[in-house]
């Protein structure tokens, strides 16, 4: 059991480490979009910072989606066996 | 003189000649055998541009050998496939895997060099019957089942194709597969028949019902072939259809929200793999010479990324014995290589710059932008976003890093570790020298993906997406892996048309029953009145028993409907 805890603390303290690095490029690209110019291949995409906005609420709304999608679609494992 | 000859024959023919005898050759000599014929078929490819081979059928003129600048980075990407399959299958013993994997890529490769549609069709269904084998070796009652569907589904659209060509043909007279207008019933039939292998909405059921039954090397094997052999076909017969672009982002977002909540990886990889089919369907309904050209290199890139990512989860299952997200985790120390590998799939199918996913991807949003379709844009820009989150993250997160499953296990077999090795080089190949790789399409472009402001914006959306990912995590928003069946269309077939069907079954039934009774009733006085006739002295000794007189009786009656008709 002290083996697994001591894994799984390895793991979280790999996703600390993980999440830190993210953020930290996060921030320099945050940066960078006011330093380069940037446009998008349509008008909207010229808003600033309209990518990483768009980027992360369409990932909470697919997260979203999904829960709710789990409500109508999701059976247990086995119900297909009787066919 | 042999070179001449392989140049005659269609790409792929070799392929399934050897395969039809490579169940004699021994283990590693089968291998090598599988490579020499790979070579060879890729050999008819130096035959270039034109038809090379045309023959008579009972009146009609089948073009069996026709390249051009469209099938020749299909079939260039199809031998690669077929060859990194041959390593990743190598630790396999049963000769079921090889056999049917060699067929099938050939096969498919042929139907590519089809020039028109009556050879289409039979390269067509013999991709669906060389197969499904890959589905049944499983072994499992599960498996087999699910091999029944998928072969009813392919073999279905095979018949769709058939008929759409019988009347394209009475309504032009000719059977060339070449670009056709949606309009008729004819061209209608054609384009369900593509759109069933293509996956579209509501046809795409037997594709994560399938793939995910099949066997290790299996799924890996399928995974490069069938669809993209449908989106060669799209791109040659309706380039240019508006319709495809509403049915392409259909099919990006909705196998999003079904890859997040699914447990089985190779399920999961089965909806991403119908997401990025839906980007190909969008650039071809945009149909411009760049959209053209995205699709394609996303259709080329996509083999081999897509292959990659299923090798890498065939390779935990193979170790493992399970690729259920629910009883995964922590596999990044017993399986270090197979773990990097992953991650080089999962950031090539995100796009992530230096990374083929990004070159192709590229193509086809310039192409959207440069129409002017801001929806379909947004549309393919959040299922970008919803790519990397469930293929990007969810597949290498869960696998290997995620909550410790306590297993053990060793590294990948060899062969494996070259297979994904060699994806793994073509990946950031064509991802770091896009210009190299733009040659080969249909459409000589100038085109630069590496533009400081794109690269910016990319890796905003990039890793704005990880973070959301991260933020749902850590405050436990993400919904947990469950063991669970999650319904998919296919759910139609085999649950709603039974419910439905089963009714008007017994109602066909019972009026049969009802009809062979009343036979039955009446079955004395036809017996005797053909005694009567047997024992008649005009017929003689040598006549035939009753049952034979019965059968000569239906078949004059069906004789006399028939001419009756006729007449």
């Amino acid at each position: 059991m002290s083996a697994n805890s001591e894994e799984a603390q390895k793991l979280a303290r790999m996703g600390m480490w993980a999440t830190r690095v993210l953020l930290a490029i996060g921030a320099v690209l945050v940066v960078l979009e006011f330093i380069i110019h940037r446009h998008g291949e349509i008008a909207l995409e010229d808003l600033p910072l309209f990518p990483a906005v768009y980027a992360f609420f369409i990932c909470i709304f697919i997260v979203v989606g999904g829960i709710f999608l789990r409500k109508i679609a999701m059976k247990p494992e086995d119900y297909y066996d009787d066919e | 003189m042999m070179s001449d000859l392989l140049t005659m024959l269609p790409p792929g023919a070799l392929m399934m000649l050897v395969a039809a005898g490579l169940v004699l050759v021994p283990h590693h000599a089968r291998q090598l055998v599988m490579l020499l014929a790979i070579a060879g078929s890729a050999f008819s490819l130096t035959a270039g541009a034109g038809q090379h081979l045309t023959i008579e059928l009972l009146g009609f003129e089948m073009m069996l050998y026709r390249a051009d600048h469209l099938s020749l980075p299909f079939a260039i990407v199809f031998h690669i496939a077929a060859a990194l399959n041959v390593f990743y299958g190598w630790h396999e013993r049963r000769a079921t895997d090889h056999v049917a994997g060699l067929a099938y890529a050939g096969a498919a490769i042929a139907a590519l060099h089809a020039g028109d549609l009556i050879t289409l069709f039979i390269w067509w269904e013999a991709t669906a019957i060389t197969s499904v084998f890959l589905i049944l070796a499983s072994g499992t009652q599960r498996a087999r089942h699910a091999a029944m569907r998928y072969l009813i589904v392919q073999v279905a659209s095979g018949v769709l194709l058939l008929a759409g060509a019988a009347m394209l043909y009475s309504e032009s007279g000719s059977l060339a597969f070449a670009g056709m207008t949606l309009g008729s019933a004819a061209t209608w039939l054609i384009f369900i028949a593509f759109g069933i292998k293509a996956a579209f909405p509501l046809l795409n059921g037997w594709l994560q019902d399938a793939y995910p039954e099949a066997t290790v090397v299996g799924t890996v094997v399928l995974s490069a072939f069938t669809t993209k052999l449908a989106i060669y076909a799209l791109a040659r017969g309706f380039a240019g259809t508006e319709l495809l672009i509403v049915i392409g982002c259909l099919m990006t977002a909705f196998p999003v929200f079904f890859a997040v909540i699914e447990n089985d990886m190779r399920r999961v990889l089965a909806y991403s793999l119908n997401n990025q089919l839906g980007f190909m369907v969008v650039a071809i309904g945009i149909g411009t010479e760049l959209a053209i050209n995205g699709a394609v290199a996303h259709a080329f890139a996509h083999i081999i990324y897509k292959g990659l990512l299923f090798m890498s989860m065939g390779a935990v299952l193979y170790r493992v014995g399970t690729v259920k997200a629910s009883e995964l985790g922590g596999l990044y120390k017993s399986m270090p290589l197979t773990m990097v590998f992953c991650i080089v799939g999962a950031m090539s199918i995100s796009a992530f710059p230096l990374f083929s996913g990004f070159a192709a991807k590229s193509l086809i949003m310039s192409a959207l932008g440069y129409k002017g379709l801001v929806a379909a844009y947004l549309v393919l820009l959040a299922a970008s976003a919803g790519v990397l989150h469930h293929s990007g993250i969810k597949i290498p997160y869960f696998a290997f890093f995620g909550h410790d499953g306590g297993h053990k296990v060793k590294e990948a077999p060899f062969g494996m570790l070259v297979a994904m090795a060699g994806a793994s080089v073509l990946c950031i190949g064509i991802g770091s020298f896009p210009g190299l790789f733009y040659q080969i399409l249909p459409y000589s472009i100038d085109y630069n993906p590496y533009d400081a402001s794109h690269v910016l914006g990319q890796m905003e959306l990039l890793i704005f997406s990880i973070l959301a990912f991260t933020f749902l995590m850590r405050f436990g928003f993400y919904p947990p892996e469950l063991k669970s069946t999650v319904l998919n269309t296919d759910w139609l077939y085999r649950r709603v048309a039974v419910w439905l069907g089963r009714p008007v079954l017994w109602a066909i039934m019972a009026v049969w029953t009802s009809f062979t009774c009343a036979v039955a009733g009446y079955r004395d006085a036809i017996w005797q009145a053909i005694e009567r006739l047997v024992h008649s002295p005009l017929t003689g000794p040598t006549v035939p028993g009753r049952a034979v007189m019965v059968q000569t009786l239906v078949l004059v009656v069906i004789l006399a409907i028939g001419y009756l008709v006729a007449a």
